[in-house]
């Protein structure tokens, strides 16, 4: 790592990290106090597949929603959704992690059962999840739980285990501290920055997910919006040109997405991980 | 490496104990969730029999491992086919989407990356690094309705994304279960032609969206390589730029290996939206359609063979990266 990319704090030296939190503020903003110009959950059965225009910014789709309205009120949903999920990964990842640095046999045979789960094509596991146990919201956080807290744990242990090495670790076993106080007062401090970072790549891939499931139409059901739902509502316009009915709700999810996973970048730079 | 074999049969047991679970996770009495509504006393008779449910847990348990540990996945509460059948049916069109979608990402992916890596912190590489951001956050689905809507609608060069073959063209004799080996072997030139310009979609919807994956992986490393003793070495004897470059390449083969492993067990069955929304019909396709029928049997085949398929090769990426770098000993480990 060179010098320019590790100076911290001037707008130009992270521009990510700003670009991003700028980003998901404007969309939390907006999710919660933009005035919507037309009910997302009604539809005008006289303004069918109109292209954007000064009356709607974004089009209408083929049923007569406004889509912009409706790209607006998903974000009320997806966002809540997938940073919910990663937060709580993280709540339950983290002392999980930090648990498996600990030697022994229990931590290793977590972790080849961690591996076993990994094992499966993540996504398609989210989605039989969700469709087996009901097909209901609370599923989906569920499931994104589920894929999220092994790359936590096993992230958090790999950190972990790196800085128990230290002295200043050996100085406090050496002093007597139990196994809990090295893992919470010595070790935990240490990969905060690895979390917040984690945590924000986290809430991008639930986001992906979340949008993936809706895409399927598991966990929403219509005439909710949820970016995945407007999206899997034009797919099929894409082939005789109505490109705006899929294109808004994809350019948010990207947005979101990237502006997370930008965010990610620049905390893994200033709080200089060591390892990934 | 007598530990990693030890781990295979005790992974195999998470992975069918796993597929087991699936249907333990289901609420309330999964024969009725899975009859529906319209299904007589009998038909849920029938399937609760099926599932085993009128036994006790640990006798059923048993049976469901020793019912695998033969081969037999049961049949399909859907439409009645062997589901080991259906397996090897669809199988071999998730290795075709997944070989050819690889094969491109790699050449985008590291081209991009070593591109980025070598001229590290200077234009190409920046632009190289909004490009990748910008690519690891698009849904693969969506790249596939800018590609539909682009290469379909607009400029015609690819035809409707409606499958493998248009419904003009005939199936050649199966032997292999590969559309593209049969149609060889059958010698159907026109058919093999309009089975690539088919595949062109859908092929370019996943080598796009894995590309970045290995665009990022060459940058780190060959941008690490490149400021390495070896390197410099290189250049000192005064080697050219290009021939210096494949030095570094050959540094950064571990962990490129190592990505083009997880991609590889990754889009077997991990593809599901993407040959969805192409009928392609391969093992992603089957499996969420399964899954969406809640048809048991199909979902726990589904999930053994893909969990099987990856622990297979990642013990291959194993042996591959032990046998390139000699430092590594797992028997030491």
């Amino acid at each position: 790592m060179t010098a320019a990319e590790s100076s911290p704090g001037t707008l130009r030296a992270h521009f990510g990290l700003w670009f991003g939190l700028t980003v998901i503020t404007a969309m939390l903003v907006a999710a919660v106090f933009a005035p919507l110009p037309y009910d997302p959950i009604k539809p005008n059965a006289d303004a069918v597949l109109q292209a954007p225009s000064a009356a709607y910014w974004m089009g209408t789709d083929s049923i007569g929603f406004d889509v912009f309205s409706r790209v607006i009120e998903a974000a009320r949903r997806d966002l809540p959704l997938a940073f919910g999920g990663a937060i709580i990964s993280a709540v339950i990842g983290v002392p999980l992690g930090l648990a498996t640095t600990l030697k022994g046999r229990a931590s290793e045979i977590i972790m080849r059962g961690l591996d076993a789960f990994q094992a499966f094509p993540l996504l398609v596991l989210a989605i039989a999840i969700v469709t087996l146990t009901g097909n209901r919201l609370e599923m989906v956080i569920f499931a994104i739980v589920l894929i999220e807290t092994p790359r936590m744990m096993r992230l958090i242990r790999s950190e972990g285990l790196a800085i128990r090495e230290s002295r200043f670790i050996e100085a406090a076993e050496a002093m007597g501290a139990r196994p809990r106080r090295i893992l919470f007062v010595h070790l935990l401090p240490n990969v905060t920055g690895i979390i917040l970072a984690q945590t924000s790549i986290a809430a991008a891939n639930s986001l992906t997910v979340v949008a993936a499931l809706s895409f399927l139409g598991i966990g929403v059901s219509p005439p909710d919006p949820s970016w995945g739902v407007m999206i899997q509502a034009g797919a099929r316009l894409m082939t005789s040109g109505q490109w705006w009915v899929s294109l808004f709700p994809g350019v948010a999810v990207f947005l979101a997405v990237m502006s997370l996973n930008l965010i990610a970048d620049d905390l893994d730079v200033i709080f200089e991980r060591t390892s990934r | 490496m007598l530990r990693r074999l030890i781990i295979i049969p005790i992974s195999l047991f998470f992975v069918v104990a796993f597929s087991y679970a699936l249907v333990e996770i289901m609420p309330g009495d999964p024969a009725l969730a899975i009859a529906g509504n319209t299904a007589n006393e009998r038909e849920v008779a029938i399937i609760r029999a099926e599932l085993g449910l009128d036994r006790p847990f640990d006798e059923r348990f048993v049976r469901f491992f020793t019912d695998i540990a033969q081969g037999d996945l049961g049949r399909s509460f859907f439409d009645g086919q062997i589901v080991s059948h259906e397996i090897t049916r669809y199988f071999p069109a998730s290795v075709e989407i997944m070989v050819l979608s690889l094969l491109f990402a790699g050449l985008i992916g590291l081209s991009l990356g070593a591109l980025a890596g070598y001229f590290r912190q200077r234009a190409p590489d920046s632009v190289a690094r909004i490009v990748i951001t910008a690519l690891q956050a698009v849904p693969e689905f969506l790249i596939a309705l800018l590609l539909i809507f682009f290469i379909f609608y607009l400029w015609r060069w690819a035809p409707a994304p409606i499958g493998r073959l248009s419904l003009t063209d005939t199936y050649p004799p199966v032997v292999t279960n590969f559309l593209f080996i049969d149609l060889i072997l059958a010698g159907d030139w026109n058919g093999l032609r309009s089975t690539a310009h088919r595949s062109v979609l859908p092929v370019a919807t996943l080598a796009i969206g894995t590309a970045a994956y290995f665009a990022k992986v060459a940058r780190a490393t060959i941008g690490a390589a490149m400021s390495s003793k070896q390197v410099q070495f290189a250049r000192a004897c005064g080697l050219s730029e290009f021939k210096v470059l494949q030095y570094a390449l050959l540094q950064a083969r571990g962990p490129i290996i190592t990505y083009t492993a997880i991609l590889v067990a990754a889009l077997v069955g991990g593809a599901s939206i993407i040959e969805t929304m192409f009928s392609w019909r391969g093992l992603g396709q089957w499996g969420l359609q399964a899954i969406l029928n809640k048809d048991v049997p199909a979902i726990q085949g589904f999930v053994i063979a893909t969990g099987s398929f990856t622990m297979i090769v990642y013990l291959a990426l194993d042996l591959v990266v032990a046998a390139l770098d000699p430092r590594i000993r797992h028997d030491r480990g």
